[in-house]
C-alpha cells in the first residue's frame, strides 16, 4: 500500500514539475511560438530570440518619435533612426544614448530641412549619411554634421518615365559608391545613380509571376493586332520594397505583396542577378505558409524589412503579422518570433528590422519604439549548428543539434543535421533513422544505398549460399512433383472426385 | 483435356491470354469465390501501392489514413464497370452475364495486382537511380492486364475484337455517366436529409417554448 502511495505521488510530483516546467517556458513569450514542419503544417517550437526590453525617445532622451520609419547601424556602432513625423535623423549608440540628431541641412550656404524622411543609409567606407527625404522628392548624401555634398533627385531621362513620381523610400550604398533608391512608384527595380551622382539606369527588377491570366495573355497578344496589344494592361511585375546590402556586397531585396510567391525574397549580385535561384528557392514561400483553406481572418505575410546578420542569416520583418522570420544564409527557417499587440515583443506596425551581433533591433512606427531582442541559448545552440553545417563541417555540428534536439524535438533541421553527420561517418543505418523522422526522402535515398552496400559486402557470403540453397531446393522440389511425393490436399479431393 | 480445378484455371487464364478465357467459357471454370478474393487483394494493392511502398519513393502527405479512396479505387470503380460492361453489352446484343462479366474482369486484374504488388516490394531493395526496374515491372503487369481484359471481355461476349473495343470504350462513358448519376444522387440526398433536419430543429424550438 505504501509502495502504490509512493508511486502516486512520484507520479503527481512529476506532473506538477512538468507542467511547472511547461508553463515557465510559455511565460518567457507573449505569444506561442512555432515553426513548420515537412508539409509546412505549424508545430509547435521555441524562440531564437527573446524580447528584453523597448527603447522610446523619451528614454532615448530626444523627445517621443513620432511614426519613425527606418532604423540603421553603421559600421562605428551608431543608430540612425529616421523619425518621419518629426522629419528629424535621430543618432544614439547602441546603449541608446543620445548622441545627436540631424534636422536642418547646410548645402552651398543654403539651410535645407527634411520633410517625412523614410530611410537613412551609412557609407562604411566614406561615413557619409544617405538620407531619403521623401516628401522632398529627394536623396540627401550628407556628412555627421549636416554639411550636404551632393543631392539625387528624380533622373532626367529617357528611361525614367517623367510622369512617375520620385519619393525615394529607401536608399543604400555599394562598395563602389554606387547609390541604389527604392521609389514606390517603379516597378523595374532600383533606381542606381554612380558616386558622381549620375543617374546609371535600374536594377535587379522582379520578374511577373507565372498566372495563368499572364499566359492566357501571352496567348492573345499572338493573334491580337497591334493595336488592340496598345489597349491592353501591360503585365509589370511589383516593385521591392525594402533591401540591405551585406559584407561581400550582395544586395537583398524583399518585396511586400500578399497575391505574388515570385521574386519575394532576392539576393542580387552586382549584375542584378537573382542568385538565390540556384539554391532552387527562387520561388519559395518566404515568411507565413499560405493558409490552406481560404478565410478572411488568415492573411499572408507582407514582408517590409530584410536585414543581414553577423553569419548571412535573413532577418525578415512581416508587416501583416509582426513577426520576424529568421533564415540561415541556405534560406532555411530557423525562427519566427513576434506577433501583432501591445505587450512587449508584440508589434502595432513593424516597420524596420536590424541587427547587431546577437541582438535584434525592431523599430515599430505606431508604437514609436524600438524592441531589442537578445538570442535564447536555443538560439545559440542553433547559430552554431547551422554555421558549422553550412561550412560543410557536418560531423561538428553533430553534437550542437543532438542539443537542438533536447530543447525542441520538432525542430525538423536538427534531424537533417545529425543525419548529414551520421551519414558522412558511414553510420548509414542511423542516418537512414534520421533522414526518415525528417521525411528528407532525397537524404534518406543515398543513406539508403550506403546501407545496401555496406550490408551486401557484410553478407556477400550469406547471399551467395542463401541462393545456391534456394536454387536446389527449387529443383528437388520439381522433381518430387514430378514424380508425385508431394500432393497437396485440395488436389487429392479434386482426383478423388473424378 | 483441361481437367483443372477452379484454382488452376486461374493460372491457366492469366498464362493463356488468347483462349485462357474461351476455356473458362466452355468449361464453366470461373469461380466467384475467387474472384471476390481477387477483388479484394486489388483493394490491398492500392493501400500498398500508397502506404507501403518504399520510403525514398513516395511524396504523399500521410499524416491521414483516409480509407474512403481506397475504396472508391478499388471496390466502387471495379463494379461500376461490370455493371457498365453489361448494361451496354445488352445493347450489342452480348453473351455475358454480370457474373462472368465479374469473373473475366477480375482474372484479368491479376497481372496489374501482382505487378504492383512485386513493384512494392522491390521498392524497399532498390534506390531512386534503379527506379527502372521497378516501373517495368509495374508496365508489364499492367499491359499485361489490358491484354487479358480485351480477351476476357471479348470470350465473355463472343464478339469480335473490333467490337470489343468499342463496347469498353462505351463502358468508360457508361460509367463515367453513372459516377456523376451517384454524385448527384448523394448531394440530393444530403440536401433532402438536411431539409429533414432543419423542419426537425424548427419544431422541436417551437415546442419548447
Amino acid at each position: 500500500m505504501s509502495g502504490l502511495k509512493k508511486l502516486i505521488s512520484i507520479i503527481s510530483a512529476a506532473a506538477v514539475s512538468v507542467t511547472a516546467l511547461t508553463a515557465n517556458v510559455s511565460a518567457l513569450e507573449t505569444y506561442d511560438p512555432y515553426s513548420y514542419d515537412r508539409w509546412g503544417d505549424p508545430v509547435a517550437s521555441q524562440v531564437g530570440y527573446t524580447a528584453e526590453k523597448y527603447v522610446d525617445g523619451e528614454m532615448i532622451g530626444c523627445g517621443n518619435f513620432y511614426e519613425p520609419a527606418d532604423l540603421f547601424i553603421s559600421h562605428d556602432n551608431l543608430m540612425y533612426i529616421a523619425d518621419k513625423g518629426n522629419n528629424r535623423i535621430v543618432i544614439t549608440d547602441l546603449d541608446f544614448n543620445f548622441k545627436k540628431e540631424l534636422k536642418e541641412f547646410n548645402y552651398n550656404g543654403e539651410t535645407l530641412t527634411l520633410k517625412k524622411p523614410t530611410g537613412v543609409f551609412v557609407d562604411q567606407y566614406t561615413g557619409l549619411v544617405y538620407i531619403c527625404d521623401t516628401e522632398n522628392d529627394r536623396v540627401l548624401k550628407s556628412d555627421t554634421d549636416g554639411n550636404v555634398d551632393r543631392i539625387f533627385t528624380k533622373p532626367e531621362s529617357e528611361l525614367y518615365d517623367q510622369g512617375l513620381t520620385y519619393q525615394p523610400s529607401k536608399v543604400l550604398v555599394d562598395k563602389a559608391g554606387n547609390v541604389y533608391v527604392v521609389i514606390k512608384s517603379v516597378t523595374k527595380g532600383a533606381v542606381m545613380y554612380n558616386a558622381d551622382g549620375e543617374f546609371l539606369g535600374f536594377y535587379g527588377a522582379n520578374r511577373v509571376q507565372q498566372t495563368a491570366e499572364v499566359l492566357a495573355n501571352a496567348f492573345w497578344n499572338l493573334i491580337s493586332t497591334e493595336a488592340q496589344r496598345e489597349r491592353q494592361a501591360k503585365q509589370t511585375p511589383i516593385g521591392f520594397s525594402n533591401f540591405d546590402i551585406d559584407d561581400d556586397g550582395f544586395i537583398f531585396t524583399v518585396t511586400d505583396s500578399q497575391e505574388i510567391n515570385t521574386d519575394l525574397v532576392k539576393k542580387l549580385n552586382p549584375r542584378g542577378d537573382n542568385i538565390l535561384d540556384s539554391l532552387g528557392v527562387s520561388d519559395m514561400t518566404f515568411g507565413d505558409m499560405p493558409p490552406t483553406y481560404y478565410s478572411i481572418y488568415s492573411k499572408r505575410s507582407s514582408l517590409t524589412d530584410i536585414d543581414i546578420g553577423p553569419s548571412g542569416e535573413l532577418n525578415i520583418l512581416d508587416f501583416q503579422h509582426g513577426r520576424i522570420f529568421q533564415y540561415d544564409k541556405e534560406c532555411w527557417l530557423m525562427f519566427i518570433m513576434g506577433g501583432t499587440g501591445d505587450q512587449l515583443g508584440l508589434f502595432r506596425s513593424a516597420a524596420a528590422i536590424e541587427s547587431y551581433d546577437n541582438k535584434l533591433y525592431v523599430l515599430d512606427s505606431r508604437k514609436n519604439n524600438i524592441t531589442i531582442f537578445t538570442r535564447t541559448v536555443f538560439g545559440e545552440i542553433v547559430t552554431e549548428a547551422a554555421n558549422l553545417y553550412n561550412d560543410g563541417l557536418y560531423e561538428e555540428s553533430l553534437e550542437p543539434w543532438r542539443n537542438v534536439l533536447k530543447y525542441d524535438g520538432n525542430y525538423r533541421r536538427a534531424y537533417i543535421g545529425i543525419g548529414n553527420a551520421l551519414y558522412n561517418k558511414y553510420e548509414y543505418k542511423e542516418a537512414m533513422e534520421y533522414f526518415e523522422i525528417s521525411i528528407s526522402r532525397g537524404r534518406y535515398n543515398r543513406a539508403f544505398e550506403g546501407y545496401r552496400d555496406q550490408w551486401l559486402k557484410e553478407n556477400y557470403m550469406t547471399c551467395i549460399i542463401v541462393i545456391v540453397a534456394l536454387i536446389i531446393l527449387l529443383t528437388v522440389y520439381k522433381q518430387l512433383r514430378k514424380r508425385g511425393k508431394i500432393v497437396y490436399p485440395w488436389e487429392k479431393r479434386r482426383k478423388g472426385g473424378v | 483435356m483441361l481437367d483443372l480445378t477452379k484454382g488452376q484455371f486461374v493460372k491457366h487464364v492469366i498464362l493463356h491470354p488468347f483462349e485462357g478465357f474461351e476455356d473458362l467459357r466452355w468449361k464453366k471454370g470461373g469461380s466467384m469465390k475467387i474472384a471476390f478474393a481477387i477483388v479484394c487483394l486489388l483493394f490491398v494493392q492500392q493501400i500498398a501501392y500508397s502506404r507501403l511502398y518504399g520510403f525514398q519513393y513516395y511524396s504523399d502527405y500521410d499524416k491521414i489514413f483516409n480509407i474512403v479512396p481506397y475504396i472508391f479505387k478499388s471496390f466502387i470503380l471495379f463494379i461500376t464497370w461490370v455493371v457498365a460492361n453489361w448494361a451496354m453489352c445488352t445493347l450489342f446484343d452480348g453473351e455475358g452475364t454480370m457474373k462472368n462479366i465479374f469473373i473475366n474482369s477480375a482474372y484479368a486484374l491479376v497481372p496489374y495486382i501482382s505487378g504492383y504488388l512485386i513493384g512494392t516490394v522491390m521498392s524497399h531493395f532498390l534506390i531512386r537511380d534503379e527506379y527502372v526496374f521497378i516501373q517495368s515491372v509495374e508496365i508489364i503487369g499492367l499491359c499485361w492486364s489490358f491484354v487479358l481484359l480485351i480477351s476476357g471481355i471479348k470470350a465473355v461476349h463472343q464478339f469480335s475484337f473490333g467490337k470489343t473495343i468499342a463496347l469498353m470504350l462505351l463502358t468508360v462513358v457508361a460509367m463515367i455517366a453513372m459516377l456523376f448519376l451517384l454524385v448527384l444522387l448523394l448531394t440530393l440526398f444530403q440536401q433532402v436529409i438536411i431539409f429533414i433536419l432543419s423542419i426537425y430543429t424548427e419544431l422541436s424550438y417551437r415546442f419548447r417554448v
